[in-house]
């Protein structure tokens, strides 16, 4: 039955530096099946189809088009092959008007003159073939995400694509939008077209695909045809691994006097209000997929995007963030996800990067106190452990690992109360990952409260004490940590809590 | 359209003021000239408009104007110092040579990634440098050049003047064919969804480097063309011609709607914008306030002084008004949201 594929990878592998996203994976596609690819954030999802759209070489392995090796040198060869992706992260031009998108880079023209009429009267069609009802002359830029995505596909469609590769379509949709999207899947299936579905989500995942793939840390660890296709199995398969030792020993479970209470937040852009309680020495671990509303719900706590209502108290004392200095004031700190952009300023030292918060306290005379601010940094990077040649070295050429003990030190020279560390082993060595864990249950046991965004499974349940779980910028459930186990936490953020109890926690 | 449409009303409002204030303005010999200065600012401020839309700036339009001039003078000229060859060969060589630093600029920008404000920048200056080279600092006359009369010469007769000048009637061919590349042409779309969206115009297989190569050389031979104009207009050629024109004409197009983030703008808002930036020029220097005290009938005058600060307030006001319409639109958004939220509690 080999010949009936119509895409075949045999072998892919490709190397960061420092890491293997893939290793030796194998994966093949029929015309017409819906196959559907899972595994944690960072298991090698999007690195595959990458290389399959054409956007990245793979280091090593081949790729089969009916049969014939082909190579990919940029994305324009993929699409000649009609393989298609849809981003998950949407790549609309938002000033162009819908047509304008649907034709970008492929326009319908005579003598270079564009033919807006043709490319309008066939946008109708494709857009109708998606089920979309606006006008192909409206602004993307005031479509919803779940509209912009129809227009992606419709996009797709109009490259007359044969593979077409969704990458979490559903992530930005509604549950319409999404019963929509997966109608025009089984429109597409008729047609011929064989798609890859990139999902978290398992009732469309078991709805949906033919077949699954699962990814575990670059390799394919396991393969299931539709009728095998159960939540238990897939689970195990995404998380199967044991959890490492290099987490602290659990603490006994104590009664934190509260510190921090959230009630009714209304974050930004969120369908409806959170409400939480974190004490003081507490870790509070949240899980959710990414896009999930944990990184906005934590820009609202720390006033990057202020809350649009509800109320927090911080210490008994109410507390209204307008702007990240009001937090700061109060001892609330962030380590952001995105360190490189919105925690470090790459090109300045060690030393003015740590005192960057506080300045106001080096300059007692006017002047800034370049000796105070050295002593300062040099007390964070011992205690911290920073492996760095000085204090006047340059926190860009620090590794992943050393850049974020600079961000954390760089607010424990501050005293926090709260501390919120968003993602805080992303793009981590193993080695300084065990060191950021110790360090944070120092701080716990000190009686400063961490906030923990996380997508790594294992360290949410390694380091909290209790842990709230996400989905679609909702609050689904707080778990305390022995109540809370892998697949508990993967059924609530991937929307299939109500099997909970069938899984037998 | 809203930003343009806005802009409109505002040329329009103090067009019927400053004609309100002094009659003069209204007078053939006034609006001609305006409209010819006009006109001149226009077609260079149009091919800035391609780059700022592709998210880029041109600091050196300014300096190719004035080099072309010194060109064209140096080679065609019949005066001392210069070449006395035809005029025709002057003004190519002279069009030849910005479109040739257009397309220096563009492929330093587009293939090396050099930021466009260092590359103009240093671009302005080398320019600049050349004709003052060439001038030797000095003078450069057209002298009894037939150049001297494109200027003023045109068609259809009223009075003494030419009703569509020379620089008006170019202008009007350059907003033909400036309307139909960037708002017909496949070529426009890529420079809109370059601004826009670089990574989606890349994802999409849009040749991006050459596409913003093309908007410097486009932007370099406007220029060049203004400076014919230019130099027609002004007949000695100073290296210093042209001096500072790169700030009118980003301020030309900032007015009209198009904005330095990129993926916004319009020929026509580059167009009202020359208007405006021209209009103000004017109207500074004919602006009058009759008043009576103690019985004496007074008039009082702006000062040419007030000149950069007025420009420099209508600029602010423009991008400030845009911004707050922005601010609240977005708020309103928000709060709507918001209520949504919190009535699902």
């Amino acid at each position: 039955m080999a010949e009936d594929y119509i895409l075949r990878m045999r072998g892919v592998t490709k190397r960061f530096p420092g890491v293997t996203a893939l290793e030796n994976v194998d994966l093949e596609l029929r015309s017409g099946e819906v196959l559907a690819l899972m595994g944690e954030n960072g298991a090698g999802k999007s690195t595959l189809m990458k290389i399959l759209g054409g956007a990245q070489p793979p280091d090593e392995g081949e790729l089969l088009i009916d049969g014939k090796a082909v190579e990919f040198r940029n994305v324009s060869d993929s699409r000649r092959h009609g393989i298609v992706l849809v981003h998950q992260e949407l790549m609309m031009a938002s000033n162009l008007d819908v047509a304008g998108n649907i034709f970008l880079g492929s326009e319908k023209s005579h003598w270079g003159l564009l033919n807006r009429r043709a490319m309008r009267s066939a946008s109708v069609a494709l857009l109708r073939r998606v089920g979309l009802s606006c006008s192909p002359a409206m602004l993307v830029g005031a479509l919803t995400p779940g509209q912009m995505q129809m227009v992606e596909i419709a996009k797709a469609l109009s490259h007359k694509a044969r593979i077409l590769i969704l990458d979490e379509p559903t992530s930005s949709l509604t549950l319409t939008e999404s019963e929509q999207l997966f109608k025009i899947i089984g429109d597409l299936k008729r047609d011929g077209i064989a798609i890859i579905y990139i999902s978290h989500r398992m009732e469309e995942v078991k709805r949906l695909a033919d077949r699954v793939i699962v990814l575990r840390d670059g390799k394919r660890v396991g393969e299931l045809e539709h009728d095998q296709i159960t939540q238990n199995k897939i689970v195990s398969m995404m998380v199967g691994r044991e959890l490492t030792n290099w987490y602290p020993p659990l603490r006994p479970r104590a009664d934190y006097p509260p510190i921090l209470q959230v009630e009714n937040l209304i974050v930004p852009g969120a369908p409806c209000a959170v409400s939480f309680e974190a004490g003081k020495g507490e870790i509070v671990g949240f899980a959710g997929l990414v896009g999930s509303g944990r990184t906005e719900l934590m820009q609202a706590i720390f006033g990057t995007t202020p809350p649009l209502g509800g109320t927090l108290v911080v210490d008994g004392q109410a507390f209204a963030p307008r702007r990240p200095r009001d937090a700061i004031s109060r001892g609330i700190y962030l380590a952001p996800e995105d360190r490189k952009h919105h925690g470090l300023v790459l090109p300045m030292s060690i030393a003015q990067n740590i005192s960057m918060p506080d300045i106001h306290n080096y300059k007692p005379r006017m002047w800034l106190q370049r000796g105070h601010e050295q002593v300062v940094a040099k007390k964070q990077l011992e205690s911290l452990r920073i492996k760095a040649p000085g204090v006047k070295h340059r926190v860009g050429s620090l590794s992943g690992g050393n850049q974020q003990k600079v961000v954390l030190g760089k607010w424990l020279a501050m005293r926090p109360k709260i501390l919120i560390l968003d993602e805080p082993t992303r793009g981590v060595d193993v080695g300084a990952k065990a060191e950021i864990y110790r360090e944070m249950m120092e701080l716990a046991q000190q009686g400063i409260t961490i906030l923990m965004v996380s997508s790594e499974m294992e360290e949410v349940l390694g380091m909290s004490d209790r842990i709230v779980v996400m989905r679609e910028r909702r609050m689904e459930g707080i778990l305390p940590r022995d109540q809370a186990t892998q697949e508990r936490i993967a059924a609530l953020m991937t929307g299939a809590g109500k099997i909970d109890k069938s899984i037998g926690v | 359209m809203r930003r343009e449409l806005g802009i409109l009303c505002a040329v329009v409002v103090m067009c019927g003021f400053l004609f309100w204030s002094n009659h003069d303005f209204g007078k053939a010999a006034n609006i001609l000239n305006v409209s010819r200065q006009a006109a001149m600012l226009g077609i260079f401020a149009i091919g800035s408009s391609f780059v700022i839309i592709t998210g880029g700036i041109d600091l050196s339009v300014g300096a190719i104007i004035g080099l072309t001039g010194v060109l064209i003078a140096k080679i065609s000229s019949p005066s001392v110092h210069c070449l006395n060859h035809p005029l025709w060969v002057g003004i190519s060589i002279a069009l030849g040579v910005a479109l040739l630093i257009g397309l220096i600029q563009g492929l330093l920008i587009s293939r090396l990634k050099l930021q466009p404000f260092i590359v103009t920048l240093a671009g302005m200056l080398l320019v600049r440098g050349t004709a003052q080279i060439i001038t030797h600092g000095g003078t450069l006359g057209l002298g009894t050049s037939p150049l001297i009369n494109l200027s003023t010469e045109g068609l259809f007769h009223y009075g003494y003047h030419a009703v569509l000048a020379y620089p008006v009637l170019m202008f009007i061919g350059v907003i033909i064919l400036a309307s139909y590349l960037l708002h017909g042409t496949v070529f426009g779309r890529y420079v809109f969804a370059i601004g826009g969206n670089r990574d989606a115009a890349q994802y999409s297989g849009i040749p991006v480097d050459r596409v913003e190569t093309l908007t410097y050389v486009i932007s370099a031979g406007l220029a060049g063309v203004a400076g014919i104009c230019y130099a027609s207009y002004i007949g000695q050629m100073t290296y210093n011609v042209g001096n500072g024109y790169e700030l009118n004409a980003i301020a030309a197009a900032v007015i009209g709607g198009v904005s330095l983030r990129g993926g916004e703008g319009s020929v026509l808002g580059a167009i009202i914008g020359s208007i405006m930036m021209e209009v103000i020029q004017n109207g500074i220097i004919l602006f009058k306030w009759v008043y009576h005290s103690a019985g004496h009938r007074e008039v009082f005058r702006l000062s040419s002084n007030w000149t950069y600060f007025i420009t420099g307030a209508v600029i602010l006001l423009a991008v400030l008004i845009d911004q707050l319409a922005n601010i609240l639109n977005k708020r309103k958004r928000l709060k709507r949201q918001a209520q949504i939220a919190a009535a699902k509690q």
